[in-house]
């Protein structure tokens, strides 16, 4: 091994164990006396936090590759698991509205924590990559049904709004598929005609790009007049739950946002395919469908789906307003968090939100490279 | 009969309590409740999307484009006001509110109240303009909006500095409560309102205001007017959970939601038993 790949492959090991080890000066807990108010910092093992960064360190530098992994995976998941623990042992004989919240120490670490094993994994196959990440997301699944966080102010949120949390999730991740689908069905096309007719095309990208602009709220607000009309002019339309309120304008507004990155990726996939493939595929005969068909979305499709790996992400993250409109959706948590100044709520919906997002992430992180393959 | 309610914490509690109520009635329910902030949810009534939803009488005065009006300062006159100005325009019908009035207020920490003998705006205002050392946060919309402190400032004779103020801009009262209780950057004052679940336990006095500065708020469920034809014994037994909610009610179970986190509908369910009213 060159000097040069030995520090590419030790460097984020040494900066993240640093950051690892640097942030076990900051509070690792806070015990606040209620929801609202501020908690005073705890740091019950930071020395104990310290000598675990430093073994991934040494684990890290080591030779042998999966126990570099191993070890990394292991500080993923007993950071949370400490932190649940500590709480359970703060919370001895405090009041019922104590609340045990995690602090910069926790989450620097576990962010710190994650990145290594995300450069760990790096360059394995992607069945194994996945493989690790299912496993590490199951132990800690089985952790929290066996309540090992369950005092963790976080989870008390969970525990509260259980049936309701439950719901959001559902509700956040049928509309975000629902967004896609639709975005999908109109902006192909559209990104077709678009690539072909120019002028047409920007002058088309404008038009989206204009409604990107238009802050949602302001744009749910101009929608229930129109869409409370449209339900009361056809009945069969409002029973299916279509009016001014609820999905169908989160929905619209959502499919607008998506848009003008599906429509841009779209045109960007069509370019891929080279002018000289274009005319010798033109040059052997081909007709302007079995262009598009043959040799324009076999060679354009990797750099779709990496748009579309955006698009998707973009839509998890903005499904948040849906609630604004009483569409349902996590944004419920974020919104009423914020309102309530329960930062544990906002960061269930936020961390839920995440969690779909890099769910999305990693689904199309395979197709892409599915894909690739092909091509 | 599709239910609605504002997202924020209080609307959440009423809307649970206007839901639990009607589908005990047997009346067939949807839950749209916590479905987003006033303006949305206004709209969604008005246009037809929305059957009931709990609003404030003081609000009528901005749909309608009289906050001037004087009958909005008194709790009668408010609502014989809302009630027929959203009739005729509407079609809406405002049953009883609750008595509570739940409006924008200025609230002080105990012992600075304490010390300087604070109780009403009035005393506020003598000890601002006796050079009491006031650091007082609000939202920006509490600050600018003629219908909060620029109002209180005329009314009661004083005027804030810009040092005296810290403006949140977007800001909720559980932001500038939690400021004033814990005394972040020396915050001694804080905008509430007076059915605010954070009161109670960061024990910040709420300054009355004599001279009626301030709309009254009291939550009402408003019904369309077909739908309550259809089912009109809504109207009763939605009176009747209402009329129990005093400020100091409100107060406590917007606590409950707010500082012990529990879910609105079990606040709401409990409350609803407590009043011999549960199922």
């Amino acid at each position: 091994m060159t000097d040069s790949a030995r520090i590419a492959r030790f460097l984020p090991v040494v900066i993240l164990c640093a950051i690892g080890i640097a942030a076990a000066g900051l509070p690792f807990l806070h015990v606040a006396p209620n929801r609202l108010l501020s908690g005073v910092p705890q740091n019950p093992d930071s020395i104990a936090l310290v000598v675990a960064w430093l073994l991934v360190a040494v684990a890290g530098c080591s030779r042998f590759r999966w126990l570099a992994t191993a070890c990394t995976a292991a500080m993923v998941i007993t950071l949370p698991w400490l932190a649940g623990h500590d709480a359970t042992q703060l919370l001895e004989g405090a009041s019922s509205t104590t609340r045990i919240q995690t602090g910069a120490g926790f989450w620097t670490m576990w962010l710190a924590a994650l990145l290594l094993l995300l450069d760990r994994v790096r360059g394995l196959r992607i069945a194994w990559q996945a493989g690790i990440w299912a496993g590490v997301a199951f132990v800690l699944v089985l952790g929290g049904m066996a309540g090992a966080f369950d005092n963790v102010a976080v989870m008390r949120e969970y525990h509260a709004q259980r049936g309701a949390f439950l719901d959001a999730l559902q509700t956040h991740l049928v509309l975000s598929l629902i967004t896609l689908a639709l975005a999908l069905a109109l902006g192909l096309p559209l990104g077709v005609w678009a690539w072909r007719a120019k002028r047409a095309g920007g002058m088309l990208l404008g038009v989206f790009s204009f409604f990107q602009t238009v802050p949602s709220l302001a744009l749910f607000a101009l929608l229930i007049g129109p869409f409370a009309w449209l339900a009361r002019q056809w009945p069969a339309l409002a029973s299916l739950g279509f009016g001014g309120t609820g999905a169908a304008p989160a929905v619209f507004a959502l499919v607008l946002y998506a848009l003008l990155p599906v429509l841009r990726y779209t045109v960007t996939g069509l370019d891929a395919a080279p002018v000289d493939a274009r005319e010798a595929a033109r040059g052997l005969g081909m007709s302007r469908w079995q262009l598009l068909t043959r040799v324009q979305v076999p060679l354009g499709l990797p750099v779709l789906l990496a748009g579309l790996r955006i698009v998707a992400v973009q839509t998890v993250g903005l499904a948040a307003v849906a609630s604004l409109i009483g569409a349902g959706g996590l944004g419920r948590f974020v919104f009423l968090g914020i309102g309530q100044g329960a930062t544990d709520m906002v960061l269930l919906g936020t961390l839920a939100i995440i969690a779909l997002a890099l769910a999305m992430d990693l689904l199309f992180q395979g197709l892409h490279a599915l894909a690739e393959s092909r091509s | 009969m599709r239910v609605g309610s504002k997202a924020d914490n209080e609307g959440a509690v009423l809307g649970q309590i206007v839901l639990q109520v009607l589908r005990r009635e047997g009346i067939p329910v949807t839950d749209r409740t916590q479905l987003g902030p006033t303006s949305i949810v206004r709209r969604a009534l008005v246009n037809g999307d929305l059957d009931v939803y709990p609003e404030y009488t003081g609000n009528a005065g901005f749909f309608f484009h009289r906050e001037a009006d004087p009958a909005f300062r008194d709790a009668a006159r408010a609502y014989a006001l809302a009630s027929s100005l959203d009739r005729e325009a509407n079609h809406l019908v405002w049953l009883h509110p609750a008595p509570a009035d739940n409006h924008w207020a200025i609230g002080v920490r105990a012992d600075v109240a304490m010390a300087n003998r604070l109780r009403t705006l009035d005393d506020f205002a003598r000890w601002v303009n006796g050079n009491g050392r006031v650091y007082l946060a609000g939202s920006a919309e509490f600050v600018e909006s003629d219908a909060a402190l620029p109002a209180f400032q005329a009314a009661y004779g004083f005027r804030l500095r810009g040092d005296q103020l810290l403006v949140l801009a977007g800001g909720d009262t559980s932001a500038t409560i939690k400021a004033a209780a814990e005394g972040t950057s020396g915050v001694n004052a804080s905008m509430v309102y007076s059915t605010d679940g954070a009161l109670a336990m960061t024990g910040l006095v709420v300054l009355e205001d004599p001279r009626h500065v301030e709309m009254v708020y009291q939550p009402a469920p408003v019904v369309r007017e077909q739908v309550l034809k259809r089912y009109p014994a809504m109207r009763d037994a939605l009176e009747k959970a209402f009329r129990p909610l005093t400020v100091e009610v409100l107060q406590h179970l917007n606590a409950r939601t707010q500082i012990d986190g529990e879910d609105a509908s079990k606040v709401a369910a409990d409350y609803l038993r407590g009043q011999g009213a549960g199922p």
